[in-house]
C-alpha cells in the first residue's frame, strides 16, 4: 500500500504540467460556455424541437443540471483523452523506464498512477459543474428567472445523483483510456482509436445491431447518466440496474485486463 | 568466449545463457558475463550488439526468453529485490519536458521513497543548482545528460548502470564525469559503463565486457584483455610484400589497417614470429616487423572482425 500511495504522490507532482492544466481548463471554459449558451437560448424564448424539454424542464428541480448536463459529451471525451494522453506519454516519453527502475513492482505504480489520474478528472468535473452551477444560478437570479426548484431539497438530489452516476461514468471511461495506452503505448495511436472507438466505432455498429450496443461500454457508460436527467443524455434502454451491473462489468474487465498485459510487457521505448 | 575464472571475487551481475528475442532477431544470445562487486566494467560493442537490450534485461525491463542472471545477489525474476539499490541511465536520458529540473527528480524521489534533500544534494552534484527551476525543455543536451546521472544516483545505489553517460558533453564534462565515476568506484560502488569511446573506457574501466551480435566476444580484468593482444607493424619498401603480409594476416582472421608503406595488425603478440614465418616461406623476406601494445580501440576491431570472419 505504501507503494501505492508513493506512486500516487508522484504522480500529483506531474500535474503542475501546463498541457495537464490546459486540458481542465478547457473543459471547465468551454463547459461554461456550453452551459451558458443553453441557458441564453432558453431564457430569450427559443424554440424549436430540441428546446422543447429542456424548456419544460427550466423551472422543475432538473433545470440547473439539463443546462449544466448539456457538456458530458465534451467531459468524457476530455476525461479519456486526458486518460489515455497522460498514460501512454510515459512510453511515448521514454519516462517509464525510469519510473519503473523506481518502482518495479509495475501494478502498484500503474494502481497509483490511475488514482491520481482519476481523482484529477473527477475533481475537474467537479469544478466544472460547480462553476457552470453557480455561473448559472448568478445568471438566472440576475435575470430574476426563479430558481428556488433548481436549490430546493429534490434539486439538490437530483444533482447528486447525477454526479454519482457521472462519477461511475468517468472512471469507466477512464479505465477505458488506461487499457487502450497499456495496449497502444503510444499517445498519437492511444488517443486516435479512444477517439475514433468511442465517437464513431460505436455509433457505426449501433446503427446496424442497436440491441448489441446497448451493453458496449461508451453506451452503457453514457446511459447510467441519463437515467437521472434524461435531457443530458439517453436513457438505458435495458433499465438503470443491468445499465449499472454492465458498467461495472466493464470497468473491473478493463482493470483485468489492463492487470494481466501491463506486468508481461518488454518496456523497449 | 574468454571468461576470467577469480573465484574468491563477489559478483554483482552474473549472467547465465541469457537470451533474448524480438520476434526472429536475437538481440542476446546464450550470453554469460559477470561483473565483480567494486569495480567499473566497461560494456562495449558495435551497434546493435546487444547492450541495450542486455542492461533492460538487468532492470527488470524486459523478459529473458531462457537462461539466468543474478543481480546484487538476487535473482532477475525478484528485481524489487535488487533495484532499490540499483541507479540506471539507459540510452537517451527521458523526462517530462514541461517539468523543471528539480521537480523532474523530486518525481522519481517520490516514487522510489527517497528523501527530499537528496534532490538538491545530486542537482549541486551535476552542477544544475542554477537551472533547477527552469523546464527541462529547455536544457540542452549535456544537461539533460547530467541530469539523467544525478537521476542514476538518487538511491545511493551500490550498482550504477549507465548508458553512453558522457553523450553529448564537452570535454570538461566528460572529464567531471570520469572524476565523479571514479570516485563513486572509490567507495566500493559497482559501476556497469556502456560507451563507444573507447579511450574514456581504456583509462577508466577495470573490467572489460565486449559483446558482439548478442554474445559475449570477452569478459574479463582489462589488463588481461590489453596483455593477451598487441599492434603488430609491419614496414617494408616493396608493396608486393607488405600485401603478402596483409594477406597472411587476414588470412588468420586478424584485423589490418594499411598505411602509406606499413600495416598495423591487431592480434595476439605470438603471432608477430609466426607472420615473420609464413612471409619468409611466401617469398617476402624484408619485413620490418615491430610489436607494440594495442589500443582498447585496436582489440575492438580484432575481435569484432575475427568473430564476424
Amino acid at each position: 500500500m505504501i507503494s501505492v500511495i508513493r506512486a500516487f504522490r508522484s504522480e500529483v507532482l506531474k500535474f503542475r504540467r501546463w498541457s495537464v492544466l490546459a486540458v481542465a481548463g478547457v473543459m471547465l471554459a468551454v463547459s461554461t460556455l456550453i452551459a451558458y449558451l443553453t441557458f441564453h437560448q432558453i431564457a430569450s424564448g427559443a424554440t424549436g424541437r430540441e428546446m422543447t424539454g429542456l424548456i419544460a424542464a427550466f423551472h422543475t428541480p432538473q433545470g440547473l443540471v439539463s443546462i449544466i448536463g448539456q457538456a458530458r459529451s465534451l467531459i468524457i471525451a476530455v476525461a479519456l483523452v486526458m486518460v489515455t494522453a497522460n498514460l501512454a506519454a510515459e512510453w511515448s516519453q521514454g519516462t517509464l523506464r525510469n519510473l519503473l527502475v523506481c518502482e518495479p513492482r509495475r501494478l502498484r505504480w500503474l494502481a497509483g498512477k490511475m488514482l491520481a489520474l482519476v481523482l484529477f478528472v473527477l475533481l475537474s468535473m467537479l469544478l466544472t459543474l460547480l462553476i457552470s452551477g453557480t455561473f448559472i444560478l448568478i445568471l438566472a437570479q440576475g435575470q430574476g428567472i426563479q430558481t428556488t426548484a433548481w436549490t430546493s431539497a429534490e434539486g439538490l438530489s437530483v444533482f447528486l445523483a447525477f454526479l454519482g452516476n457521472e462519477v461511475l461514468c468517468l472512471i469507466g471511461v477512464s479505465a477505458l483510456g488506461m487499457l487502450i495506452a497499456v495496449l497502444t503505448r503510444s499517445v498519437a495511436a492511444g488517443v486516435g482509436i479512444a477517439l475514433a472507438y468511442i465517437l464513431v466505432v460505436e455509433g457505426i455498429i449501433a446503427v446496424v445491431l442497436p440491441q448489441v450496443t446497448q451493453w458496449f461500454p461508451g453506451r452503457v457508460f453514457n446511459t447510467i447518466v441519463g437515467t437521472t436527467v434524461p435531457l443530458v443524455g439517453p436513457t438505458p434502454p435495458q433499465g438503470y440496474p443491468a445499465a449499472l451491473g454492465a458498467a461495472l462489468l466493464w470497468i473491473v474487465g478493463f482493470v483485468v485486463a489492463g492487470a494481466v498485459v501491463f506486468p508481461r510487457q518488454d518496456v523497449t521505448a | 568466449m574468454p571468461l576470467s575464472t577469480e573465484p574468491s571475487r563477489v559478483f554483482a551481475i552474473e549472467t547465465h545463457g541469457l537470451s533474448k528475442h524480438f520476434g526472429r532477431h536475437t538481440a542476446v544470445d546464450d550470453l554469460t558475463i559477470r561483473v565483480p562487486a567494486g569495480t567499473i566494467a566497461g560494456f562495449i560493442g558495435p551497434n546493435g550488439a546487444g547492450k541495450t537490450t542486455t542492461i533492460r534485461l538487468l532492470l527488470g525491463l524486459v523478459r529473458s526468453d531462457a537462461g539466468s542472471a543474478m543481480v546484487l545477489g538476487y535473482p532477475l525474476a525478484e528485481p524489487e529485490r535488487y533495484l532499490p539499490r540499483v541507479g540506471a541511465l539507459v540510452e537517451a536520458p527521458a523526462f517530462y519536458p514541461g517539468l523543471s529540473g528539480r521537480t523532474n527528480l523530486e518525481v522519481l524521489a517520490r516514487l522510489g521513497g527517497y528523501p527530499g534533500s537528496r534532490v538538491g544534494e545530486l542537482l549541486e552534484m551535476v552542477e544544475l543548482s542554477d537551472r533547477a527551476r527552469d523546464r527541462v525543455g529547455t536544457y540542452s543536451l549535456g544537461m539533460k545528460q547530467r541530469l539523467g546521472l544525478a537521476m542514476a544516483l538518487l538511491p545511493d545505489p551500490d550498482l550504477l548502470i549507465l548508458d553512453e553517460p558522457a553523450n553529448g558533453l564537452d570535454p570538461l564534462g566528460i572529464i567531471g564525469i570520469r572524476e565523479l565515476l571514479r570516485r563513486l568506484a572509490a567507495q566500493g560502488k559497482t559501476i556497469l559503463l556502456s560507451s563507444h569511446m573507447l579511450g574514456e573506457l581504456e583509462q577508466l574501466t577495470d573490467w572489460l565486457i565486449m559483446l558482439n551480435q548478442g554474445k559475449a566476444l570477452f569478459c574479463g580484468p582489462a589488463r588481461e584483455l590489453l596483455a593477451q593482444s598487441v599492434e603488430v607493424v609491419v614496414e617494408a619498401q616493396d608493396a608486393v610484400q607488405l600485401d603478402l603480409a596483409a594477406r597472411i594476416a587476414d588470412e588468420a582472421g586478424y584485423s589490418v589497417t594499411r598505411e602509406d608503406q606499413a600495416l598495423r595488425i591487431a592480434c595476439p603478440a605470438g603471432f608477430a614470429e609466426t607472420l615473420n614465418r609464413l612471409a619468409k616461406e611466401a617469398g617476402a623476406p624484408d619485413l620490418i616487423i615491430r610489436v607494440k601494445e594495442a589500443s582498447l580501440e585496436q582489440l575492438f576491431l580484432a575481435l569484432v572482425k575475427g568473430d564476424r570472419s
